[in-house]
Formats: structure tokens, sequence, C-alpha cells
């Protein structure tokens, strides 16, 4: 309709006004290519040996640890990690040491995640002011710190102290210093995306601090102590230069010393192929699974928002309750 | 803090703020940095006692004497003295020193086309953080694991590199290179580490601005001087970030040296573990503390490629 008037408003076509359309030549982009298989040969090379032990890890009775294969296929090195009828059995050490490592993982996560969130905080409220600069540093140099001056440091202090490292006193502690930083890193990224309005809006509709926290911060800021977490639980999972020297020999070995530790104290075997390969497909399955999740999360997050009324219906005037936000964020 | 100062800008006006609002104002003050403090406290009363204190531990125990039971108190320097005059454990940070540069400029060299082809040339945002995530991946598993996968299926005299390169009429004999040797632990350092340089060059090559780019084809530059002039400047504290990184962590390495070396290399990490491991706390202590300072002069040359502190 509008359209029609306009045209018969618009006086006769004049040259100007008629576009030119001109093909753009689409050049092949060569460079992209190349670098594209280069990438791939990358992933290949990244891949491999981890490719080529778990395949040896399904070698028959009289398998060795190079290539090649020596049938036929099975699954005897792997049932040598947890069925305690076979002669050549780790299964008790493998348990234990899983079991350790698994706690060890989770305390460390946890307090990751804690540790990480609330000096993000801290941070927030007085980003770039005095003694900001040094407490950065500190914990860069958290980051920075070679593992095994960490591992070094703490038995001399605990020597000193007249104790026995441990690992729940010792190494957890030293573990968990290497994830604070990563879990600040994470949760900084996080404060700069995050739209501080929201914060404000909900305060203005009444919502004091604590219900704020609860009911908005805390639901759009999820992800990334979710991350901190997992960034403090593979870290203690796989961690070996902080732990060998602060654990003792009373207890049961996390499951990297027992790895590390192996080409000394026992026979390499293909078993340790199993071990290896399992852990590392466990650790590369939870990774994949929680990447995606996470990824799919923050897209359902960018939708497009509808209007407040839409999602309230007509009521919204005086008393929006503050946890409908959290309702309208969760979808 | 921004707020104390605004009641004083205007103090300095007209009209004199009423003292009661101003003193409520310090009150707030006063209570969110208390707020602060306690958010602050419980991470960094961490960190003090285990990293702050056992660093601090370190250099003290290096100027204390030996005994059979660990150390006193007494201070000497002859634990330096005896450092200075042992040519094994220069030898040793040498090779060290020489592994870690080669790291750096390996990972730097092969990690750039690898982040490179992340950032600018995949266009859909899914398949690049697909592709993100598959070469990110390893990152999260067990570096030991991976440096026994790298040392005894593919390396080695019969592992399966050797038997490729035979195969293909390459060499006629295996490498013993391959075996339990330097090269192999530079190799696998290589293999394992880059990773920690590709994450920040990716995330700084993925904020270069692309309408800069094409202006400076626009501008008729071509491939070399696009990288030069545009690309190399903003990626310039990725890169810093990631040499740092694995500088520090190839000079402190203990586990990959000692599993790919199999027992024939030494590094300066191995051999302040075993002066641990042998009791001897102030000489190991003494180790700890030069290569810290050698550490810490590399970083230092690193970051003088680009003014980090501005950057950030």
């Amino acid at each position: 309709m509008i359209e029609t008037m306009a045209s018969a408003a618009a006086p006769a076509a004049r040259p100007q006004d008629t576009v030119v359309r001109r093909e753009i030549k689409q050049r092949r982009d060569w460079a992209k290519w190349g670098l594209a298989v280069y990438f791939a040969l990358f992933l290949f090379v990244l891949y491999i040996p981890m490719v080529l032990m778990a395949i040896l890890s399904f070698q028959g009775s009289t398998g060795q640890l190079t290539f090649p294969f020596r049938g036929p296929f099975s699954i005897d090195w792997w049932r040598t990690l947890w069925d305690t009828n076979l002669f050549n059995t780790i299964a008790d050490d493998v348990s234990a040491s899983g079991r350790q490592s698994l706690w060890l993982a989770l305390v460390a996560g946890v307090l990751v995640a804690l540790f990480g969130f609330s000096l993000s905080m801290a941070f927030r409220r007085r980003w770039r002011l005095k003694g900001d600069v040094l407490a950065f540093y500190i914990l860069m140099l958290a980051l920075m710190t070679p593992a095994f001056l960490v591992g070094l440091g703490n038995q001399l202090l605990w020597r000193y102290m007249g104790e026995t490292p441990s690992l729940w006193y010792t190494a957890l502690g030293a573990n968990v210093i290497w994830g604070i930083p990563f879990s600040f890193l994470v949760m900084l990224a996080v404060w700069n995306r995050y739209d501080r309005h929201v914060e404000e809006a909900a305060r203005d509709l009444g919502a004091d601090g604590p219900t704020t926290f609860r009911e908005v911060t805390l639901p759009l800021v999820w992800t990334g102590i979710f991350g901190s977490f997992l960034f403090g639980f593979t870290l203690a999972w796989n961690d070996f230069d902080r732990t060998i020297l602060l654990q003792n020999g009373y207890q049961a070995q996390p499951l990297p010393v027992l790895i590390g530790t192996w080409p000394q104290s026992r026979p390499i075997l293909p078993n340790l192929y199993a071990l290896g390969a399992g852990t590392t497909a466990v650790t590369l399955a939870l990774i994949f699974v929680v990447l995606i999740a996470v990824t799919l999360r923050l897209r359902v997050r960018g939708a497009p928002v509808r209007r407040v009324e839409e999602e309230f219906g007509e009521e919204v005037g005086g008393s929006l309750d503050v946890a409908g936000t959290a309702e309208l964020t969760k979808k | 803090m921004s707020s104390s100062s605004i009641p004083e800008q205007v103090g300095a006006g007209a009209v004199p703020p009423p003292q009661a609002h101003r003193g409520k104002r310090r009150r707030r003050d006063r209570e969110s940095g208390w707020v602060t403090a306690a958010l602050a406290a419980p991470g960094f009363l961490w960190i003090g006692f285990y990293l702050i204190a056992p660093l601090v531990i370190i250099v003290l125990v290096s100027f204390w004497t030996w005994t059979d039971a660990g150390f006193d108190k007494t201070l000497t320097t002859a634990n330096y003295r005896e450092l200075f005059n042992d040519s094994t454990y220069w030898e040793n940070m040498l090779s060290t020193v020489i592994t870690s540069a080669i790291a750096v400029v390996a990972c730097l060299v092969l990690g750039f086309p690898v982040a490179y082809f992340l950032a600018l040339k995949v266009q859909s945002l899914r398949i690049q953080i697909a592709l993100f995530i598959i070469a990110l991946a390893p990152f999260w598993t067990s570096f030991l694991t991976r440096a026994i996968a790298w040392t005894f299926p593919l390396m080695g005299r019969e592992g399966a590199l050797n038997q490729v390169l035979i195969k293909l009429q390459i060499i006629s004999e295996p490498l013993p290179e391959l075996g339990f040797s330097t090269l192999s632990v530079r190799l696998a350092m290589i293999q394992l580490y880059i990773l920690f340089m590709i994450t920040p060059l990716f995330f700084t090559l993925a904020q270069v601005d692309r309408s800069a780019l094409e202006s400076a084809r626009d501008l008729g530059a071509n491939w070399w001087g696009t990288f030069r002039e545009v690309i190399l400047p903003q990626t310039m504290p990725g890169i810093v970030i990631g040499s740092i990184f694995i500088f520090v962590l190839t000079m402190g390495d203990y586990g990959t040296v000692a599993t790919v070396g199999g027992g024939n290399i030494t590094s300066v990490g191995t051999l302040i573990n075993s002066k641990i491991g042998a009791v001897q706390y102030p000489q190991g202590a003494a180790s700890a503390v030069l290569l810290v300072i050698v550490l810490l002069a590399g970083v230092w040359g690193i970051t003088r490629f680009a003014n980090l502190r501005e950057e950030l």
C-alpha cells in the first residue's frame, strides 16, 4: 500500500537511481584451506599418542608396549584394573587411588570455586584501586609459580613445623593454589560481560541485597562458578608434580602418582596403557559433555528476550517478584 | 573511591553538603570496605599459607645449615658456594634453559597458524567453538598420561615413529635419538605444552578488528604487510602471555623429564627432586632459589617484547 503510493509520487526514474549490481568475484581462499590442512595435522599429532596407547591396551595376553599389535583383540588388560581374581590384578590399587583422587579433586574443585568467586566479588567492588595491583600480582604469582616450587616449599614448611606432609592437609592446599587464579580469571571474564543494571533493577523493584544476590546475580553467573569448579577439579585430578612431593607413604596414592611412579615401581605392561586410556577417556567424555551443555545453555540465553509484559501478563505494575526474573533467565 | 570524591567536589562548589549526609557516606564506605576485606580474606589467607609462606621458607632454608635430620637454623652461605662450584648443576641449568627456549619458539611458530586458523579463518561460530574445544580438550587430561603415551608407544627404538620411518624408507636403522633422549624430551615438551600458547593466542586473535584487516587490504597492503602491521601488534599480549606460560612451565617441569627421559635425562627440576629425596633440603632450596632467579630473568626478557602492563 505504502509502496504503491510512494511509486506513484516518485518522478520518472533517473539514471543515478538505478543500482548497478556487479558480480563480486569470489576468490577461493587458498590460505584458509592450507591452514585447515595444517590444523588437521596438528590435531593428528596431538591425539596420536593417546590413540596408539588406547589401541595397544586391547592386545592379547602376549601384548607388549610397542607395535605390532599382538592379538587377539581382548579386554584382558582392562580387566586387570577391576577384576580381583586375575593373577596380575591391580584392582585394589586402582580403586583405592581412584577413590582418593576423586575425593581430592571434588574438594579442590569446591574450594577453588568458592575462593575464586569471593575473590572476584572483592575485586569487582574495588577494581583498579590502591592495593588492587599488588593483590592481582599475588594471584598471578599463584598461577606462575612452578609446580615443584610449591611442592618443595610446602614440604619444607611442614618439616619446619615438625609435621609430615599429608595428602589432605598439604597436597590439597597446594593443588587449590594453582586453581585459584584460573577460577579468578574465569570469574573476571564473567563479570566483564555481566550487566550490573539488572541488580539495580531488582533493587529498585524492592529486593534486598541477599535476595538480589540469590535470585538475580547467582543465576546469571553460575556457569562461571561451575567452570571454576571444573578447573579446580581437573587440575587436582591430574596433578603429579605437587602431589608427589606432598603425600606420605601411609595413604593411598592419587591416580597420577600411581601412574607416574609406575615405571620405577613395577613392570610396565599394557595394563598401564589401559589405566591411562581409561582415565583419559573418562576425563575427555566429561569435558565434552560439560562444555557442550554449557555452550548450548549460553546460546539459549542469547535468544531474544520477550517484552516483560508478555512474560508476566498485565500485572507487572507495582510488585514484580524477583523470582520471576530468575524464572525468565532459566528458560 | 569515586563515591567519596563526589561530596568533596560538591563541597568545592557553592552549596556545602549537609554534614549528616557526608557522615553517612563515610560509614557506607567503611562498611563496604569490611565486606570487600571479608570477601578477599579466605582466598588470600589460603595463598598466604600454602604459597607465600612456603616461598619464604625456601629462601630461608637455602641459607641454613644442612644436618642429617634436615636443617639447622644456623645461617650459612655454604649451600650457594657449593652450587656455584657445581658444574653439573650449571650444565643442567643451561640445558634446561635451551629446552625452554626451544619450546617457547617452537610453540609460537607451530601454534600461531592453529590459533590464526581458528580465530580468523573459521567463519561459523559454532564450528569455531567445536574445533576450539577439540583442540583444547587434551589440556584437561593428565600430562603424565600424555607423556607416557608419547614415550612408550610412539617414540623409542621400537616405537611407532621409528617403524613408520623405516617403512617409508626414510631411514634404514631405527634412530636411537628417539628413545630416552634430550631430543625426545624436547619434542614431548612442545607437544604437551603447546596448548598453553594456542589459548592466549586464540583469544587475542579473536579480538583483532576484522574491519582493520579489510582496511589494510583496501589500502594496498599485501598479506605480509597486514600481518606485520595489523595482526602482530594486536596479538602481542597473547604472544607474551603464552611465552611466559611455556617458559615457566617447561623450566619447572619435573614429571615430563622424568617420564620421557626415562631417568637418563636430568633437568634442574629432577636434580632438585633428587636432592630432596636425599634429605639435602638446604642444597635443594638453594638450587630452587637460583632457578627462580633465572626464571625471573627469562620472564623479564620476554616482557621486553611488549609492554604488558600497558596492554592489560
